[in-house]
C-alpha cells in the first residue's frame, strides 16, 4: 500500500512542497517515538480483538499489510506500532481513542481528519491500495499530527448525540440552551449584589466621614466652650 | 461604571419599568435590614417583615406589592406573578401594620430553582379602596398600578430565595 519508503520515493515536485511529505530524518524518530508510545498501551488492548482486517496481500511491501484506507485516515494514533510485529491479524484499538470518545469505539472512524481526507475516503471505500493519487492528501494527513484532544471530544459529542435517537439531539439542545440561561440568571444576581454592596460601602464610607467631621467639629466647639467658661465669674470683695 | 441592581436582577424589565426613585425602603426581617439583591432562606422570612418607608415627609400613603416572578420556576415562569402580599394606605415612617392588608402575607416557599422576591412601593396620590384579585398567581404589578392609577413605582427592593435543603430534584424537559 503505502509507506513512509515509499513516500521517500515520490518524485520532486511533490518535494517541493516539502512540508506535506513526511520522511525526513527529524519527523520520523517523532513518529517513531509516538509509535512507541502507542505500542506501550497497544499491547493491553491486544486481546480484544476489536478491529479486525483481513485483506489480500498486496504486492507492495508496507508496514500496515492489514490497514485499510479508512483505517489510515483515522488518524495517526489509531495506527499500529511501527515497524510493525511481524504477523499483524488484528490492529489492536488505539487507547487514546477509546480514552477520549464517548461512545463505544466500534463507532468511531473518523477523527477530525481534514475534510478533503473524509470527501477522499468517502468516493475510494472500496479501495484497499493506495496509489500515487492517494499520495498527496494521506502525506498531508500523516503531517496534520495526532489531533488535538479538545477537537476529538467536541467530534466526539456531536458524533454521538446524532447517532443514538433522533430526538436527542433535539434534547441535548434544548438542555443546553436552558442551562445557558441558568448560568446567565446566576451571573446577573451575582453581579447585581455585588453593585449593590459596592454603592453600599461607597455610601457608609461617605457618611461615615461626614460624621467624623462632624465629630470633630462638634469636639472642637466643646473644648473652646469649655475654655471659655473657666474664667472667673466673680471675685471675692477683698 | 455602577448599575442598579434592579436592573442586572432583570427585575426592572420582566416586572417593572424604569422608574426614578424618590422614597427610601427598609425591609427588616427579624430585625435585620435586606440587602438588595441578598438571599434569605425561607425559614427566615416566614413571618413578614417590618417596612420603614421614608418618602416627602408629607403625610402621603402608600401602597406595597410584594410578587414573585420566579413561579414556579425561574426557568418555566408560568405563573408570573405570584402575588406574596399586598398592603394600602401606609403611613409614613410606619410600619406596613398600619395599613390595609388587602392580601394577607404568604411565606415563599420556593421549590424548584432560585427566586427573586420584590417589594413594590407606590405613593397613593389618595386614599383609594383596592380590591384583592381573585388569586394569587399570574398577578401583573404594571396592570395593577394601572388600573388603580398609582403612577411609577417610587421604590423598591428584592432578595433571592431557595428551597432550604437541597435542589428540588431533577427537572425533565
Amino acid at each position: 500500500m503505502w509507506s513512509f519508503e515509499h513516500l521517500d520515493r515520490l518524485p520532486n515536485k511533490r518535494g517541493s512542497c516539502s512540508s506535506t511529505v513526511l520522511p525526513q530524518p527529524p519527523k520520523r524518530r517523532t513518529m517513531e517515538e509516538l509509535w512507541k508510545d502507542i505500542s506501550l498501551n497497544a499491547s493491553k488492548l491486544d486481546q480484544h480483538g476489536l478491529y479486525h482486517h483481513s485483506h489480500p496481500a498486496d504486492s507492495c511491501s508496507s508496514p500496515f499489510p492489514n490497514m485499510i484506507l479508512q483505517d489510515f485516515l483515522a488518524g495517526p494514533l489509531n495506527r499500529p506500532p511501527y515497524p510493525p510485529p511481524a504477523v499483524v491479524e488484528e490492529l489492536p484499538l488505539p487507547p487514546p481513542q477509546a480514552a477520549l470518545s464517548l461512545n463505544s469505539g466500534l463507532e468511531f472512524q473518523f477523527l477530525g481528519e481534514p475534510d478533503q481526507a473524509k470527501t477522499h475516503s468517502n468516493s475510494s471505500s472500496n479501495n484497499v491500495g493506495g496509489n500515487a493519487a492517494n499520495g498527496s492528501f494521506i502525506s498531508s494527513a500523516l503531517s496534520a499530527g495526532p489531533p488535538s484532544p479538545t477537537a476529538i471530544f467536541s467530534f466526539c459529542s456531536r458524533k454521538r448525540s446524532t447517532t443514538e435517537r433522533p430526538g436527542a439531539a433535539d434534547r441535548c439542545q434544548i438542555r443546553m440552551i436552558k442551562n445557558r440561561e441558568s448560568a446567565a440568571r446566576s451571573r446577573a444576581r451575582k453581579q447585581a449584589y455585588t453593585i449593590e454592596l459596592e454603592s453600599e460601602v461607597s455610601h457608609l464610607k461617605e457618611e461615615n466621614a461626614k460624621l467624623q467631621r462632624q465629630n470633630e467639629e462638634l469636639m472642637r466647639n466643646q473644648v473652646v466652650a469649655t475654655k471659655s467658661t473657666l474664667q472667673r465669674s466673680s471675685t471675692a470683695p477683698f | 461604571m455602577s448599575r442598579d441592581p434592579l436592573v442586572v436582577g432583570n427585575v426592572i424589565g420582566d416586572i417593572l419599568d424604569p422608574f426614578v426613585k424618590s422614597a427610601t425602603l427598609r425591609v427588616l426581617y427579624n430585625n435585620k435590614e435586606v440587602t438588595n439583591g441578598s438571599e434569605l432562606k425561607p425559614s427566615a422570612v416566614v413571618n413578614e417583615p417590618r417596612v420603614e418607608i421614608q418618602g416627602r415627609g408629607t403625610r402621603t400613603l402608600y401602597t406595597l406589592v410584594m410578587v414573585d416572578p420566579d413561579a414556579p420556576s425561574p426557568s418555566n415562569p408560568t405563573k408570573r406573578e405570584h402575588l406574596h402580599w399586598l398592603v394600602t394606605d401606609i403611613p409614613e415612617t410606619a410600619n406596613a401594620s398600619c395599613g390595609n392588608e388587602i392580601v394577607s402575607y404568604e411565606s415563599p416557599r420556593p421549590t424548584a430553582g432560585i427566586h427573586r422576591l420584590v417589594f413594590v412601593l407606590f405613593r397613593q396620590s389618595v386614599r383609594q379602596t383596592i380590591y384583592a384579585p381573585g388569586w394569587r398567581q399570574n398577578f401583573n404589578t404594571r396592570d395593577f398600578a394601572a388600573l388603580y392609577n398609582l403612577d411609577d413605582p417610587v421604590a423598591a427592593i428584592y432578595f433571592n430565595c431557595q428551597r432550604e435543603n437541597g435542589c428540588g430534584g431533577r427537572r425533565y424537559l
